[in-house]
């Protein structure tokens, strides 16, 4: 019996390695598509920013989120109050549903880019998808130098690599825009291709290991790696426009969100925008939206360079067809057999 | 007694029960209340929260909106992709299942029934494979055996001068491999414990009679293991048809879809209609897994329980002679390939900092250990992963040993029903019970617990209670009634008894049970991918976002410590219970 309780005893204590915590602040859950590491960093500086607030970051996919969201929505409460997710068309699909709250930031001015005129959401950092590759292992003039060689180019068959539509925004973003320009060709291009569908990690990994020699992949996690592991990967800005995913920030109504702390939330809202706030961001490798950016990411380039040359997006295009796009990448592509 | 494929004892072992019946009789208005007031509550939980859910999505898949339809039915089901993605479910799935069992028969047989060296260090390690999430193989593998730069890929070209890679992981065959050396465990276990309490005085007939070792094997053992092995095969298919995390890593690549991987996909196209499809896709998996269940249950399973006495003697240990080493040697072999190198290939990659190098002192790093033990949003998961790992497990083994009672003492009426329900529950493919608990429980029909761990808790129950119901079935039907009896006649209480006399000998199991309900429970992925919300994030699924968005040396390192986990909790019970306990 004594072996039985000690038994129970060790049962036991894994179990209580639990138990919750007590804290009476003022709570803001915001849904994010930032990677962890820059959640991490972001918890940390909001934390003595804001000392009276609890703040709390939760990490998915844009696409992840969405189907949380449509679940959340049966439910008539969101798990959330604020979000920062990839796809800014997102933002207005949610306030046509009349689930945001309305708040004229007086950051507002200074944004180099569109905003809600009625202050639904705002765009709190630029994302970038490029093309890397890896010097180490390939030169860079063999390499394709745009989206659309990307994808035609045949030497490149089965040795490329793309981030999910289906479950990452700005992935989303980049095959609309492509589908605008190329037509629904280039999803067929990428399949005769064999393009390996895939997240980010995943990607670079197989950048480093040789096994992928180019990647379509966003800016950030390659800027990253430069300068956090001191990787040789680099980028390549596309020569028919890098696609720019301007991302939003966005509160959710009291009546809808998590704690109803909308007024915090503005708060929140008004410190991201700022140039301290915008410092944050660049520092977590993505591009500010301000008119005059605080900084640029470590080893990137200009801001404006980019945006000047990016390839067009039609948001409403990125909204209206988002089923009929994912639908079509994976028959065409993520599926071909 | 013997436990049939699916946790119950079909038959009863006659004489032996009289008398502890009669010693009941006393009492029997009592006892019967209280057998029927057990029953009636697990039955009751498991209409709830496994027979409820089922029924009603299979009801959502022909009832939309507009009353009774066969349009999603039809367009699921005209869909090429689809119909692609059920073939490849079935191939996999079906070819891990035989693989697995034509791995786990042999490997189960040396362990338990021959003298083989280390065959108890061999056991825990085999063990200790269903202790780590399946998809980190999937991991490992894809580093080792990608087509253009795996590791051994390179290593097998050099080794037999190819000029190209001889293998390649993002295939069918690649997907086999896999889901075949992270499940096969599963068979060895169920197989293992039916061989360990298997009559030997059959085989020593066999022997006596002057069949070889072999012949005895495949005349006595193989047939009379036939219901376990039926068993152990259905659960490598079920586990292997149902797992979305190795066909996401591997599949995804080689653009090869199952229908868990088209399930989730349908659930992130977002729109209204994806979970309608995803339901509509799932039914067919579950009618898949439920026919393998009908079928192996009742044409497959029927025969051969009386050939397997109640007495349990300790089985004999078959003398290998001088294949001893050569055997022990392949084994080692084996371990060698499906174990040792790809959890070293994880636990390598978590100190490496650029994964396109090998790992040397420039390119060793510790930091993301370090992120694995300072992470606020990582040890938040392995909180909520303990919690409700431990809950489940304590939950589902209070069942457990209820069940046994209930099964190998009593001759209590419909004890069956919740045998069966929880056999079907485990037969369920994970992904069609998450959504099924998703589309029930979120306050449609009066409860609300989706977004708490109790849903996840509820989940883990109906998906794992049979790995522990039938290891202390086992246990409980291994103990001699008279054991109790003795204690019955000296005048103990019932209850008394229970406690002293058949609670310590059922002890290991019952703690061995726990850990397998535990374990799969503690890094659970595919259920927990659509159930988790913001406070009850798994470890499983932060594990696998690590793996797939952010990096994949952090998620080395937290799979390696999972690994490690494992590893100290055995060594702690050994050392605590001086060898008594382990997994």
């Amino acid at each position: 019996m004594k072996k039985l309780v000690m038994v129970l005893a060790v049962a036991l204590l894994l179990a209580c390695a639990c138990v919750g915590y007590a804290a009476d602040k003022p709570k803001v859950t915001i849904y994010t598509s930032m990677y962890e590491d820059i959640i991490e960093a972001m918890t940390f500086v909001l934390q003595e920013k804001f000392p009276d607030y609890d703040i709390e970051f939760f990490y998915g996919g844009t696409g992840t989120l969405q189907a949380k969201i449509a679940a959340e929505r049966d439910t008539k409460k969101l798990g959330c109050d604020m979000l920062m997710v990839a796809d800014p068309s997102y933002a207005l699909e949610l306030k046509e549903l009349g689930l945001l709250h309305a708040y004229l930031s007086k950051e507002a001015g200074n944004l180099s880019l569109e905003y809600d005129p009625e202050g639904y959401w705002y765009p709190v950092r630029n994302l970038n998808m490029i093309l890397a590759y890896n010097p180490e292992k390939f030169k860079k003039e063999d390499l394709p130098q745009s989206f659309k060689d990307f994808a035609y180019n045949e030497a490149m068959k089965g040795l490329i690599s793309m981030p999910n539509p289906l479950t990452a925004g700005t992935a989303q973003v980049a095959v609309s825009a492509l589908k605008d320009k190329y037509g629904y060709e280039y999803f067929d291009k990428l399949a005769a291709n064999r393009v390996m569908v895939e997240s980010g990690s995943v990607a670079l990994t197989k950048l480093e290991t040789g096994e992928c020699k180019m990647v379509m992949i966003l800016e950030e996690s390659v800027l990253k790696k430069r300068e956090e592991e001191n990787s040789a990967l680099e980028v390549i800005y596309p020569a028919d426009g890098t696609i720019c995913v301007p991302s939003p920030i966005m509160t959710v109504k009291d009546e809808w969100s998590a704690h109803g702390n909308a007024k915090i939330c503005e708060e929140l809202t008004d410190w991201f925008l700022s140039p301290e706030g915008q410092g944050y961001i660049v520092k977590g490798w993505m591009h500010s939206v301000l008119k005059n950016p605080p900084a640029i990411p470590y080893d990137s380039i200009n801001t404006a360079e980019i945006v000047t040359n990016s390839m067009p997006v039609s948001w409403e295009n990125c909204l209206r067809d988002r089923s009929e796009l994912r639908t079509n990448f994976e028959e065409r592509v993520k599926n071909k057999i | 007694m013997f436990f049939t494929p699916f946790g119950a004892a079909l038959f009863e072992t006659g004489g032996n029960r009289v008398s502890v019946q009669a010693s009941f009789q006393e009492n029997k208005r009592f006892h019967l209340d209280v057998k029927a007031a057990l029953i009636t509550a697990i039955v009751a939980f498991l209409l709830v929260f496994n027979v409820f859910p089922m029924a009603y999505l299979v009801f959502r898949s022909f009832f939309g909106e507009n009353g009774f339809t066969l349009e999603t039915f039809k367009r699921i089901y005209t869909y090429p992709l689809n119909w692609n993605a059920l073939r490849n479910t079935l191939v996999t799935a079906g070819l891990s299942m035989v693989f697995g069992v034509m791995i786990a028969f042999p490997l189960a047989w040396l362990v338990g029934r021959t003298d083989m060296y280390g065959r108890k260090f061999f056991r825990t390690l085999f063990v200790m494979t269903y202790m780590v999430p399946p998809y980190v193989g999937a991991m490992a593998w894809l580093r080792l055996l990608n087509p253009r730069v795996g590791t051994l890929n390179v290593f097998l070209a050099n080794l037999f001068g190819l000029s190209e890679n001889p293998l390649n992981i993002y295939s069918i065959g690649g997907l086999v491999w896999v889901l075949t050396t992270f499940y096969y465990p599963y068979a060895f276990i169920t197989i293992s414990r039916a061989m360990e309490k298997m009559d030997p005085s059959l085989e020593e007939a066999s022997k006596i009679s002057g069949a070889s070792p072999l012949k005895t094997v495949m005349t006595v053992t193989f047939p009379v293991m036939l219901p376990s092995i039926v068993a152990a095969g259905l659960l490598v298919f079920v586990s292997a048809a149902s797992c979305y995390g190795i066909p996401s890593i591997i599949g995804a690549p080689g653009q090869i879809d199952t229908v868990t991987t088209r399930i989730i996909d349908y659930v992130y196209v977002g729109s209204a209609e994806g979970l309608t499809d995803a339901t509509t896709l799932a039914v067919s998996l579950m009618l898949i897994a439920n026919l393998v269940l009908y079928v192996s249950t009742f044409i497959c399973g029927k025969k051969q329980y009386i050939t397997v006495s109640g007495k349990s003697t300790r089985p004999n240990i078959m003398e290998l002679g001088r294949w001893r080493l050569p055997v022990t040697l392949l084994v080692t072999a084996f371990a060698l390939i499906v174990v040792v190198i790809p959890f070293a290939t994880v636990a390598m990659a978590s100190f490496t900092t650029n994964l396109g190098k090998p790992l040397s002192a420039s390119n060793f790093t510790t930091r993301y250990w370090h992120i694995l033990f300072t992470r606020k949003g990582i040890l938040d998961t392995v909180k909520n992963s303990l919690l409700s790992a431990s809950i489940a497990a304590t939950a589902g083994i209070a069942i457990s040993c209820v069940m046994a009672w209930l099964l190998t003492r009593t001759q209590a009426k419909g004890r069956r029903i919740p045998d069966f329900l929880i056999t079907v529950g485990s037969g369920t493919p994970s992904v069609v019970i998450a959504l099924a608990l998703i589309m029930t429980m979120s306050g449609r029909f009066g409860i609300n617990i989706y977004n708490t761990l109790t849903i996840m808790i509820v989940a883990y129950m109906v998906k794992y209670l049979l790995m522990g119901m039938r290891t202390v079935v086992s246990a409980m039907s291994q103990i001699h009634p008279s054991l109790e009896e003795a204690s019955l006649i000296s005048g103990a209480e019932w209850q008394r008894s229970f406690w002293d006399v058949t609670l310590p000998l059922i002890a290991p199991s019952v703690v061995a049970g726990w850990f397998l309900i535990f374990m799969p429970s503690f890094y659970e992925l595919t259920m927990s991918t659509l159930l988790y919300s913001t406070d009850t994030k798994t470890i499983g699924y932060e594990l696998f976002t690590y793996q797939t968005y952010h990096s994949q040396q952090t998620a080395s390192a937290i799979a390696t410590g999972i690994l490690g986990m494992v590893v100290i909790v055995n060594w702690i019970l050994n050392k605590l219970t001086k060898g008594e306990f382990s997994i």
